[in-house]
């Protein structure tokens, strides 16, 4: 349980997706800019990478370390991403119209979030069982989501700000994340090794 | 139209400075010069093969299907470069880490394979590869240089900076990373305004 | 109905077509590097020990409970000690760390850094001959501790400035591979 409890907090807060390890910086410069994306796309990268990451703990340990083909393991998991949004697209969509208004759009750019991808690789790089790799994914989705909510917070303000011409737009947004990763580090004290 | 397609990915249509594409490792390994280096070679030598064989195959695959198909060309070449450097570059494999699986995801490969190796004839194609894989190798490296620079004081290891120089340990950091591109973005707004 | 039937043949065959040829490349090279990946891995053990023990003079790789233990002899096979690889979690990654005891287990003989992809200038210092030479000649019978300062007690080794959990993860790798070392070495002298 605290090993759990632990894996949680580290992922979420300390070594954040997006601000330690740049996983997922595309989209979150791409929709951080309105609130309401933000949340479209946050909720599905938690849902898709719970998803994936189980999937792929499932699929490397039952199938590639069983017959030895672990050279394939980055061809595989592409392919169990890829298929795996393709049929939360399909079964949101049949099931719950609502939530496939709300999450639609978000789900076909997930497949090239890198993310997703990295979420799967360190799960087996750091050798977890099934369900450390549960909670690893849905901990890296949420802290996914949190940072793009306060930057897309911090992005609509911005908007009302006399921000230097040549720092428009991309740069600012960058510099803004920057400060955000800075903060973020404060959270590394928080768990002693 | 051959040099046009080239020119576009080393400044105009830069990937890094203009399209904001492939943060992921940009941001990521350019704590060396050394790092930056070797991810940019990796990625040119993918962006070049995958656009090579996408463009051969460009009449074959079914348009539903394509993106599929072409993730996995652009996996298999990353295997192939992950096995390359782990059997003869272990250190410099061992620098990337988790990044070069991660090429597969970088959407300057995948972006470019769709946008425009698909769409185009081979020589056009392999052009267009090399002018986006050089750019995105020079952007790494300008990258890499400012934080290996004020983040170490040094440059490839050799020391450039007087002892003296106290480094800015933020630099290296990932944040950073962040605070570097932002402002050689601003920088390259500037040098397009001026034109 | 008959051409969608005809279209969702040419995706799957193009797809399979896809997914082996790919397959069959990868194999291909994968196993025509095995061997060299392999010698890697295995060279920079016997480096990391020629480096730590200066006079070792012959290793053997013995396999206890699935895993590897080294064993460190002088001239005429006069056994002088043992190396064991040990790994953790760092602060951004796998850290494997190989160290070497004396042959009663009771004494560090010093450690190397075999893989680690710590901050560079921060995190990365572990790899540097100051931090190692610490763990020189410390005792295995109780665990060894980090601390910021300059070590008052026994035991203790002083963590890099600004890379704590660098430092930290260093020495509970250690301590975890003394544990299973010890307890390989009495199993294989049962």
């Amino acid at each position: 349980m605290k090993e759990l409890v632990l894996i949680f907090i580290s992922t979420v807060l300390i070594n954040n997706f997006v601000l330690t390890y740049f996983l997922g910086v595309c989209p979150f410069l791409g929709v951080s800019g309105r609130l309401s994306s933000a949340i479209g796309m946050g909720f599905s990268v938690i849902f898709v990478m719970t998803f994936a990451s189980s999937i792929a703990w499932l699929v490397y340990h039952l199938i590639l370390v069983k017959l030895n083909l672990i050279f394939l393991e980055y061809i595989v998991f592409i392919l169990v991403i890829a298929s795996l949004v393709q049929i939360v697209e399909m079964f949101v969509r049949k099931y719950s119209p609502p939530l496939y208004r709300a999450l639609g759009i978000y789900l076909p750019l997930i497949t090239t979030n890198c993310a997703i991808l990295g979420c799967a690789l360190f799960m087996v790089a750091k050798n977890y069982n099934f369900l450390e790799a549960v909670i690893y994914g849905f901990s890296a989705g949420l802290g996914f989501t949190i940072v793009l909510l306060i930057m897309a917070g911090i992005r609509e303000e911005l908007t009302y700000c006399q921000v230097p011409k040549v720092f428009r737009g991309a740069p600012i947004t960058l510099i803004t994340a920057g400060l955000l990763a800075l903060c973020f580090m404060g959270f590394s004290g928080l768990i002693r090794a | 139209m051959g040099s046009r397609s080239f020119k576009e990915g080393l400044w105009t249509n830069h990937p890094i400075f203009r399209q904001l594409l492939g943060m992921c490792p940009t941001l990521a390994v350019t704590t060396t010069v050394l790092n930056g280096i070797s991810m940019g070679l990796a990625v040119i030598f993918v962006l070049f093969f995958s656009s090579l064989v996408v463009s051969l195959l460009r009449k074959v695959v079914p348009y539903q299907v394509r993106i599929a198909v072409y993730t996995i060309i652009i996996a298999t070449f990353v295997t192939i470069v992950d096995i390359f450097l782990k059997a003869n570059f272990p250190q410099v494999s061992k620098a990337l880490g988790p990044y070069v699986p991660l090429i597969i995801v970088n959407c300057i490969i995948l972006g470019r394979c769709e946008a425009f190796a698909s769409k185009n004839k081979l020589s056009l194609a392999l052009l267009d590869a090399l002018g986006m894989g050089v750019g995105f190798f020079w952007g790494l490296v300008a990258l890499a240089s400012v934080r290996e620079i004020l983040g170490q004081g040094t440059i490839l290891g050799y020391r450039i900076l007087p002892p003296s120089f106290n480094p800015l340990v933020v630099m290296i950091l990932p944040p950073g990373a962040f605070l570097v591109l932002g402002s050689l973005v601003a920088i390259m707004n500037r040098l397009e305004r001026v034109k | 109905m008959k051409d969608s039937l005809r279209y969702n043949l040419r995706v799957i065959f193009v797809l399979t077509f896809a997914s082996l040829i790919c397959g069959f490349v990868l194999s291909f090279v994968f196993n025509s590097a095995k061997a060299k990946i392999k010698e890697n891995e295995k060279k920079d053990i016997y480096r990391a020990i020629y480096q730590i023990v200066d006079n070792c003079k012959n290793v053997k790789e013995k396999r206890i409970n699935e895993e590897t233990v080294y064993y460190l002899f002088k001239e005429k096979d006069e056994l002088i000690g043992y190396a064991y690889l040990s790994q953790g979690q760092g602060y951004q990654g796998k850290i494997k760390i190989l160290f070497a005891v004396d042959k009663s287990i009771e004494r560090l003989l010093g450690i190397e850094i075999i893989e680690s992809v710590e901050t560079p200038g921060l995190g990365s210092r572990i790899n540097e001959e100051d931090f190692k030479n610490q763990f020189k000649n410390l005792k295995t019978n109780v665990p060894v501790e980090c601390v910021k300062f300059s070590p008052q007690k026994e035991n203790q080794v002083q963590a890099i400035t600004s890379a704590t959990i660098s430092s930290r993860a260093v020495v509970s790798i250690l301590n975890k591979g003394i544990q299973s070392l010890k307890s390989l070495v009495k199993e294989d002298g049962k």
